[in-house]
């Protein structure tokens, strides 16, 4: 290697390095610090725009994710969930959250917070679009900021009513609040108006308090008279109108819920905060107008002696029929006042009086309604038990004026209330008045007197209607027109008899014609006697058990006998002397006959004839023989008229007239069978109309209606052991309704087990809904 | 000259008084200010221009930082049911190894901190050692760095494409969105940075530092 000096070019170089160096710097250095700047400005804008950390204690954080879950207000988001942390007792949960700059400083105390989850309810679903989004929380301020705060505690559940919602806030106090749920409706005419928040009980262990609001146009029908009643649940009840069972909306079934209604006007505006008492039902409410406030009521006290059963705790106290009170308190109170050592057991039934319902002004003090009773009593106002209700089996408290009472005052020193006088009890015993009742119509011998009259009426019907009955008048014409016959044969025979004219038998004939006039004239006699027998049989048929219609039957017979004994049925014996003086005169002209025969010497055939003629009377008087035994036989067929009835008159008759018939032949006898015929057409006229229905007919309408209308009665009075067992059964029934009301009953365990089930529904439901509520992505994707 | 003797002094193009244009490597006497082939300035190599190197290298630093703290991409799955997640890198790579993708955590965190960090301490530790006196090995293992992360300083952007393609391509409504978060811009600039602060550092500063043993031993 040559030693070559080595290049050095230092000193200059490094004087044009530093210039170099100087001049680069002021040019690339801008780069980092450009760059340093904006990370920097970056970084404060993020730290500047980071707002202020609030703390929000909670009982847990479901749905809360730090770094995701935000903070709204008014459904904007102005912040998010920074951190979750325990409290040091770790007996709740703390959530931090970063509130935008630009409304941290409006956070104050007020402000509320609380987690919006979906919400399944009675009432609906809502915040649904959270199952979606995740919960966030809600938080609520005013404007107003008052005191500056960072740290709060948040709402276990969103308040139901905004704070900013128009309307008032009204407390209502009740006995228990069985049925009702935070966020129950209240209702004004079935809309919902406001709800019910804040359910708690009441200071001093009386009763149950609640919060309402009622939104804001409708809070101005609300009064001091308002009254609200619950409507939770359904409601059942028996009055005399039947069974009412009431059904609200199913919110109000499941939540329960509560209605109010201004029914009386007059109240004042309601203020703020005024209390009401929530009535059990409706019509308690109506009926209780008075109880709303309860420290202005009078109270007495009822000392009763006899039996208050079916007095009950909140029965009414009535003034001249208006509801005044109700019963307060029931107790037994033993009373020594007497002094005779027997204490007396009294019952001592405690009244509530509202002074403003006994007509006194709105602002009535207990103590002017206790002047106005006292002047009342001084009056004779006296308080008495009184019954009412469907079976009069519920008593109320009455007071009424009594005009002769014993005078008496209200005892104003009587602890622990004044007592009132009372006066006996007027309470009607159901029981009694409907038991006596019962059994006096069971008492009455119905049945055996329509068995009686239906059997009575049977026999008339039977007998009006029997085909014997109704062959008696034809027989009658029959016979009748036998006899006509008859007489036109015996004048055909005597016309014969004097065309022959035999004189020699002529005084036997003769002889014979007198014993059979004689023996006529005896079977004449004995006619009446055939009639008594009739008569006696037709008693006897009167005898026969059936009552009215034997009277019906005696006139009818009566008026038969009436017939028969008409003057020309009794001129019959005469007009048979009549024709046997014919006869005779007939005699002696045959004797004339016979001597004109005689004289003529026509002796020959006149003996034929006369023997003839003889023979023919002989056959008259073996017929004229008969008669007797004809009489007999009529009489026999009376008595068997009288031992069987009339059927066989007829045949009797016909068979007398028959014998008739062959017994009589005299031309002047024509006289008696015509009087006779038209008599007998008479009675055959009278008994055809009576067939005919005029008298018969009628008659047996009559019967037939009166069997008719006795039919009805015996149908009715059978019925009426069905009524009455009808109305057992509805007594019973009753009985049964009432019972079912009772404790244990199948009913009442029905409606509970229905209820139990329907809890059990709306647990599950809930359970489901809590489910939603916790975890409402868990809904969706199934984690 | 032609023989480089172990033992003896190393002759650069420094020490022989020639300068090599940066732009085409044509190598010129040292007097000269500019190339005559490409035009390009004839620097020579300095230590000065080291500044360069050391500013792109302060605003890269300067840069990954909220690139880091910042979150690189917002995932939003089923309008935010899912989960709205803005993850930063090291989350990101968290919540991969969470869900098991080992690989996958594996190249990302390697890409996106690995590497930057490797890059950004190749470089300073480059621009600090750069003159100074070394020894021919040394010198060679240098350029070896200088090359390997000229090389990797453009695979570096991995992330910001990863991000960038699924923002254009994620965009799937409800069911699911990817936005780039702040941090992907920073990460770009970052690296974009540390690209520069690589350009920046003259190569030839590694030789200028070598010893004069040979002469010194002479």
């Amino acid at each position: 290697m040559t030693d070559t000096p080595p290049p050095k070019p230092a000193s200059p170089v490094r004087k044009t390095a530093v210039r170099a160096a100087q001049a680069g710097v002021n040019v690339i250095w801008l780069v980092p610090i450009l760059a340093l700047l904006v990370t920097l400005a970056i970084a404060w804008n993020a730290y500047s725009d980071r707002g202020a950390m609030i703390e929000v204690e909670f009982a847990d954080a479901t749905g809360i994710t730090p770094g995701e879950t935000t903070l709204r207000f008014r459904e904007i988001t102005v912040g998010q969930v920074e951190g979750v942390q325990f409290t040091p007792d770790l007996s709740s949960v703390v959530v931090q959250i970063r509130v935008d700059q630009d409304v941290a400083p409006y956070l104050d105390k007020q402000a509320a917070f609380w987690i919006v989850r979906p919400q399944v309810s009675a009432q609906g679903v809502s915040r649904l679009d959270t199952v979606l989004t995740g919960s966030f929380i809600e938080g609520y301020w005013d404007a107003e900021v008052t005191e500056r705060a960072t740290r709060f505690v948040g709402l276990e559940r969103p308040p139901l009513i905004r704070e900013d919602a128009k309307g008032s806030w009204i407390r209502l106090s009740m006995d228990d609040g069985g049925g009702l749920t935070e966020g129950a409706p209240i209702l004004y005419r079935g809309i919902q108006v406001g709800r019910i928040e804040n359910l708690r009980l009441g200071e001093g262990n009386e009763g149950v308090i609640a919060d309402g609001f009622i939104e804001a146009p409708h809070d101005d029908r609300l009064t001091t008279s308002t009254v609200f009643w619950d409507t939770s649940g359904f409601s059942l009840s028996l009055g005399t109108q039947g069974i009412s069972f009431n059904v609200n909306s199913l919110a109000s079934l499941l939540q329960g819920g509560v209605s109010f209604d201004t029914l009386v006007s007059g109240g004042q505006p309601a203020g703020p905060d005024t209390v009401y008492a929530v009535q059990p039902d409706e019509d308690t409410a109506r009926n209780n107008l008075f109880v709303g406030a309860q420290a202005g009521q009078l109270r007495l006290s009822v000392l009763v002696d006899n039996s208050v059963r079916g007095l009950e705790k909140g029965a009414d106290v009535q003034f001249q029929g208006l509801n005044v009170g109700r019963v307060t308190e029931l107790a037994v109170r033993v009373d020594d006042e007497n002094g005779d050592g027997e204490p007396k057991v009294l019952q001592h039934v405690t009244i509530a009086i509202a002074p403003a319902r006994l007509g006194l002004a709105e602002d009535a003090t207990p103590e002017d309604a206790l002047a106005f009773l006292e002047a009342a009593v001084e009056a004779g106002l006296r308080a008495r038990v009184a019954s009412a209700g469907f079976f009069g089996t519920s008593l109320i408290i009455e007071m009424v004026e009594i005009p002769d009472a014993a005078p008496a005052q209200i005892d104003t020193a009587a602890e622990p209330f004044p007592i009132i006088p009372s006066v006996e009890g007027e309470i009607t015993d159901f029981d009694q008045t409907a038991q006596g009742f019962i059994s006096r119509i069971g008492n009455l011998p119905i049945e055996e007197v329509l068995k009686s009259a239906t059997e009575m009426m049977n026999s008339v019907t039977a007998l009006a209607t029997s085909q014997d009955t109704r062959a008696i008048p034809e027989g009658l014409r029959g016979t009748i027109e036998e006899a006509q016959a008859a007489l036109g044969d015996i004048r055909t025979m005597v016309e014969e008899f004097r065309d022959t004219g035999a004189a020699g038998n002529a005084g036997t004939a003769l002889a014979s014609a007198s014993e059979l006039a004689d023996r006529l004239n005896e079977a004449a006699a004995r006619l009446p006697a055939i009639l008594d027998a009739l008569e006696k049989a037709a008693v006897s048929a009167q005898d026969v058990d059936f009552a009215s219609i034997g009277a019906q039957l005696d006139a009818t017979l009566q008026d038969v006998r009436d017939v028969i004994g008409t003057p020309e049925a009794e001129a019959l014996p005469g007009k048979i002397g009549t024709l046997v003086e014919t006869l005779d005169a007939a005699a002696g002209q045959v004797d004339r006959l016979a001597t004109d025969l005689t004289e003529s010497g026509a002796a020959a055939n006149l003996g034929k004839m006369v023997e003839e003629a003889t023979a023919a009377f002989a056959s008259v008087q073996a017929a004229a023989v008969d008669v007797p035994e004809l009489v007999d036989q009529i009489d026999a067929a009376a008595a068997k008229v009288e031992e069987f009835g009339f059927a066989e008159i007829s045949a009797q008759a016909e068979g007398i007239l028959a014998d008739l018939r062959a017994m009589l032949g005299s031309e002047d006898a024509e006289q008696l069978p015509r009087n006779l015929s038209a008599t007998l057409e008479a009675a055959s006229g009278l008994l055809n109309d009576l067939r005919d229905g005029n008298a018969a007919g009628s008659l047996n309408k009559a019967l037939e209606s009166a069997s008719l209308a006795a039919d009805e009665v015996a149908r009715s009075v059978r019925e009426l052991p069905q009524l009455v067992q009808r109305l057992q059964a509805t007594a019973a029934r009753a009985d049964a309704v009432l019972a079912a009301y009772g404790e244990r009953s199948a009913f009442n365990s029905e409606a509970v087990n229905m209820l139990r089930e329907l809890r059990r529904a709306t647990e599950s439901f809930g359970s489901l809904a809590r489910m939603i509520e916790r975890n409402p992505r868990a809904f969706i994707l199934g984690r | 000259m032609s023989q480089v003797e172990p033992q003896g002094p190393v002759l650069t193009a420094h020490r022989a008084g020639l300068i090599g244009c940066r732009s085409c490597g044509r190598v010129w006497p040292d007097s000269e200010a500019a190339c005559a082939r490409c035009g390009a300035a004839l620097v020579p190599p300095d230590r000065r221009g080291l500044q360069a190197v050391w500013a792109w290298w302060i605003a890269g630093l300067v840069m990954y930082i909220p690139a880091n703290l910042f979150p690189m991409m917002r995932t939003q799955t089923f309008a935010g049911l899912q989960g709205n997640s803005e993850a930063t890198i090291l989350e990101g790579v968290l919540e991969l190894i969470d869900h098991g993708s080992y690989d996958i955590a594996i190249i990302v965190f390697v890409a996106s901190i690995i590497v930057p960090i490797a890059k950004f301490g190749s470089i300073a530790w480059l621009a600090m050692v750069a003159g100074r006196p070394a020894s021919v090995d040394q010198a060679h293992a240098r350029l070896k760095v200088f090359e390997v992360v000229e090389f990797v300083g453009r695979w570096s952007m991995i992330d910001v494409f990863v991000v960038a393609i699924l923002s254009a391509l994620v965009q799937l409504g409800f069911v699911a969105s990817i936005h780039p978060g702040p941090a992907a811009a920073s990460f770009a600039l970052s690296v974009a940075f540390t690209m520069l602060s690589a350009q920046s550092f003259d190569p030839r500063l590694i030789w200028r530092g070598l010893p004069l043993q040979s002469q010194a031993g002479n």
